[in-house]
């Protein structure tokens, strides 16, 4: 099997060559039998792939110690699930992992446009090779996952990091590298589009599930992230500004600016040059990102150690950047489009404003992010941006988003008519105000979260109001039922109102952001039968007790909380041992939900001075609202992925 | 026409100029400089009074939890650099002997109180595998 595995990477990549050669020559030769051996080429480089991938797999789930990666990432304990994770545990299986949901979306794309598009293939083939190409280089000479260890040693396995040995951690990684890799598809396509010179909006309307699929993917992948750190790293919440996490976020930003610009290029065939450019940079950042939680550059806590593979990273970064830049310039004169702005008050200028606003974004995530290595050679200093930095200016960046939020869908295409926006601005600003008295009323004072809300309310009034008045307009023309109406409203523009709900869902999300400001914790120690308070809350130590489990022993302590002496709940922080990893110890949150806030519990030192136990207890408002807003989000990305009836007619009177 | 489109770029060009500097004028307060131990104890009136960032290992042997277990004080080495830490919050969980661990705070009386402290999970695993009882290298 590790024969197997080694010997069908090591095809990979002969057969990856291969394709890319014979797919220069046929780009300049045009000669068919060239063009075939690139195509079957790069489709047997990506099967090899998977026959590899899942001879890791089996080696993992049967356990085989003499496999150096096995013996690092899995034991004979470890529970089979998280033998499989131990896939994507490690720089050398998650490499491959990398490579294999590539080679499931080369796969894909080719099966799809087996017969169509062919000319645009050709040089899609070619992009999809030469990624492919690069990350077998690298899995195939520099971290190799069937490397056996040396003779003579043995390993019993050092086991799965307990801190990953959470459900979150299935899913998790494979979801994130679904959306990293997937903006390769969109990425393709933009190239081929240069290089075959069909430059009007067909490649963004082919792409445009292809683009949607990988950015929800990407955003459900950070926030399961997010809900990993939460419930198990303990420290309160979901997101530090970490490098890695800001890695992941840098290219979710571009694509979401992207996949609102290519509606104007759809639309009005104006922006071209600008949306070239924003798929190229989203996909230049999944390629850094998965560079930097690589290479070490950046001091990070859930960065993978350090390795050589930086340098080799940091060449194909530049190499792809070198080689987008040659290529907008080879075609400037077709990218620049004949139609211009008629209107700041229009539908296109909202979209531009929205692009701004998501590239200043991406800018300050980006400026603090580099930070220390800009530092370090400007300054001859490392010097980190802390979180201040991070919240001083995304938290207006993002509520100037949240308003363009409100006003972009209200904005007619070409120009709006004051006479129309006071009208349909009316409720909406009505609407914030209310809510924002409201909410001083109730004793709000900070500007921020005010402001939140008052958006919030802003946005909320004019997703119902425009909701609303479609369904009302299909029925007074059809006589619908209103849930008809509204069914039929949604397939006769399902981009539309995919997109009313995907902001829905960030609503929620922003509500939930807001909620986060407002969270309160304490820490301290307890001793059995002593109590403390937090926001009309008691929370009271009653025992804490050893209890002995497969692979690892726990002490649990119960909590039992309480508000005007009615019993709330009873939290159950856990301390675990894991014994066969050099005794790790590993502390399990305790947390109760509920939709306005979350009860969080984590116990620290155990049987301090008298018995005591060392505690740090949160109440964290509204966490629940940015679960909840990502899956409205999915759900509103579905609506606009799913075929519309109308298409399927025509499909079939096509068929 | 043409002078529209120019009004538009100059527009566009402003508004990404105050953006740029509202970035990156007056971060000082929010920087936090990476120091190692031995520029610390170089200059200590230089890095006074401002949240500065330092890694290295936690010194064996070293570590003393208060009574109550809600702080503890070690020793953080780099090479033959010592620095005495006392740090205040619940540990984190892969915090003991040998491991590199990331703290942010002020150095003060020729302690670093420490208000952040951070492990570095996935190198343990990563470097330790195979040759346990090695030290973990350090990568910054």
């Amino acid at each position: 099997m590790i024969l197997l595995g080694s010997t069908s990477l090591q095809l990979a990549l002969i057969f990856c060559s291969l394709a890319l050669v014979s797919g220069f020559i046929n780009l300049v030769k045009r000669d068919l039998r060239f063009s075939l051996v690139s195509r079957r080429g790069l489709m047997v480089s990506a099967f090899l792939i998977l026959v590899a991938t899942l001879a890791l797999v089996h080696q993992l789930m049967a356990s085989n110690f003499s496999l150096e990666y096995v013996a690092r990432y899995s034991s004979a304990a470890t529970p089979t699930m998280y033998k499989f994770a131990g896939l994507w545990a490690g720089m050398e299986g998650s490499l491959l992992f990398w490579l294999t949901i590539l080679g499931i979306y080369v796969l894909l794309i080719g099966y799809l446009n087996r017969r169509r598009n062919l000319s645009l293939m050709l040089v899609v083939n070619l992009v999809f090779a030469t990624v492919m190409l690069f990350f077998l280089i690298v899995t195939n000479f520099f971290e190799n996952p069937f490397t056996l260890l040396p003779p003579g040693a043995s390993s019993r396995g050092m086991g799965l990091n307990p801190l990953l040995q959470h459900p979150v951690m299935l899913i998790h990684p494979p979801i994130l590298y679904l959306g990293y890799v997937g903006f390769v598809v969109p990425f393709a396509y933009a190239i081929a589009a240069l290089v075959t010179r069909h430059m009007d909006a067909n490649w963004i309307r082919l792409t445009r599930r292809w683009s949607l699929l990988p950015w929800m993917f990407l955003g459900i992948g950070i926030v399961l992230g997010g809900i990993w750190a939460y419930a198990e790293l303990g420290w309160g919440g979901y997101w530090a500004w970490d490098p890695v996490e800001n890695a992941s976020i840098l290219p979710w930003l571009t694509g979401t600016a992207y996949i609102h610009s290519v509606r104007i290029q759809e639309k009005k065939n104006m922006l071209r040059l600008w949306n070239v450019i924003l798929i190229m940079s989203t996909f230049i950042l999944t390629i850094f990102g998965t560079y930097l939680t690589r290479s070490g550059i950046l001091s990070s806590v859930h960065a993978f150690a350090a390795s050589e593979l930086g340098i080799w990273f940091f060449g194909f970064v530049l190499l792809i950047i070198l080689s987008c830049t040659i290529l907008v310039i080879l075609r400037k004169d077709e990218l620049t489009s004949q139609n211009r702005l008629e209107s700041f008050t229009s539908r296109e200028s909202g979209f531009l404003f929205n692009n701004m606003i998501f590239v200043a974004l991406t800018l300050a995530v980006l400026w603090g992010t580099m930070f220390p290595i800009l530092s370090e050679a400007v300054r001859g200093m490392k010097i980190t941006m802390g979180s201040p930095y991070f919240n001083r200016t995304t938290v207006p960046i993002g509520l100037l988003l949240l308003l363009m939020v409100g006003i972009g869908p209200l904005l007619a295409w070409r120009r709006t008519s004051l006479g129309t926006l006071k009208r349909n601005l009316t409720i909406p600003v009505a609407t914030a105000i209310v809510a924002t008295a409201g909410g001083m009323l109730l004793g709000l004072r900070q500007i921020y979260p005010l402001l939140s809300l008052g958006l919030v309310a802003f946005v909320f009034a004019g997703i119902i109001n425009e909701l609303f008045r479609g369904i009302r307009a299909r029925r007074r023309i059809s006589g619908e039922s209103t849930l008809t109406a509204f069914r039929n409203m949604v397939d006769r523009n399902r981009s539309r109102y995919g997109g009313a709900i995907v902001h829905l869902g960030v609503l929620f999300m922003f509500v939930g952001f807001t909620g986060k400001a407002f969270s309160t914790e304490q820490e301290l120690a307890l001793k059995p039968g002593e109590n403390t308070y937090l926001k009309g809350y008691v929370f009271k130590l009653d025992r804490y007790y050893e209890v002995e489990r497969t692979n690892h022993r726990a002490w649990i302590v119960d909590l039992s909380v309480s508000r005007n002496d009615r019993p709330v709940t009873i939290l159950r922080p856990e301390r675990r041992i894991y014994i066969e990893q050099d005794s790790q110890v590993q502390s399990e949150v305790a947390i109760h939900s509920r939709p306005l806030q979350d009860l969080y519990a984590i116990a620290g030192g155990i049987g301090g001075e008298n018995n005591s136990v060392a505690l740090k207890i949160m109440i964290n408002p509204l966490v629940q609202m940015v679960w909840l807003g990502s899956i409205i989000i999915v759900v509103g990305t579905l609506v606009a992925i799913w075929p519309s009836r109308t298409d399927q007619r025509l499909k079939e009177r096509l068929a | 026409m043409k002078s529209q489109r120019s009004k538009f770029v100059i527009l566009i060009a402003a508004v990404a100029l105050i953006v740029f500097g509202w970035l990156t004028i007056g971060t000082e307060e929010e920087e936090v400089p990476y120091v190692s131990i031995a520029e610390l104890h170089e200059n200590p009136n230089r890095w006074e009074q401002r949240r500065l960032r330092l890694g290295g290992l936690v010194e064996a042997g070293s570590i003393v939890y208060s009574a109550d277990k809600l702080s503890v004080d070690f020793v953080m080495v780099q090479g033959d650099d010592v620095l005495p830490v006392h740090y205040s919050g619940l540990t984190p969980d892969l915090f003991q002997d040998s491991v590199e661990v990331i703290i942010e705070g002020e150095f003060r009386d020729d302690v670093f109180a420490a208000d952040n402290l951070m492990t570095k999970c996935a190198s343990r695993y990563e470097v330790d595998a195979g040759a346990p009882g090695t030290d973990p290298g350090t990568n910054n």
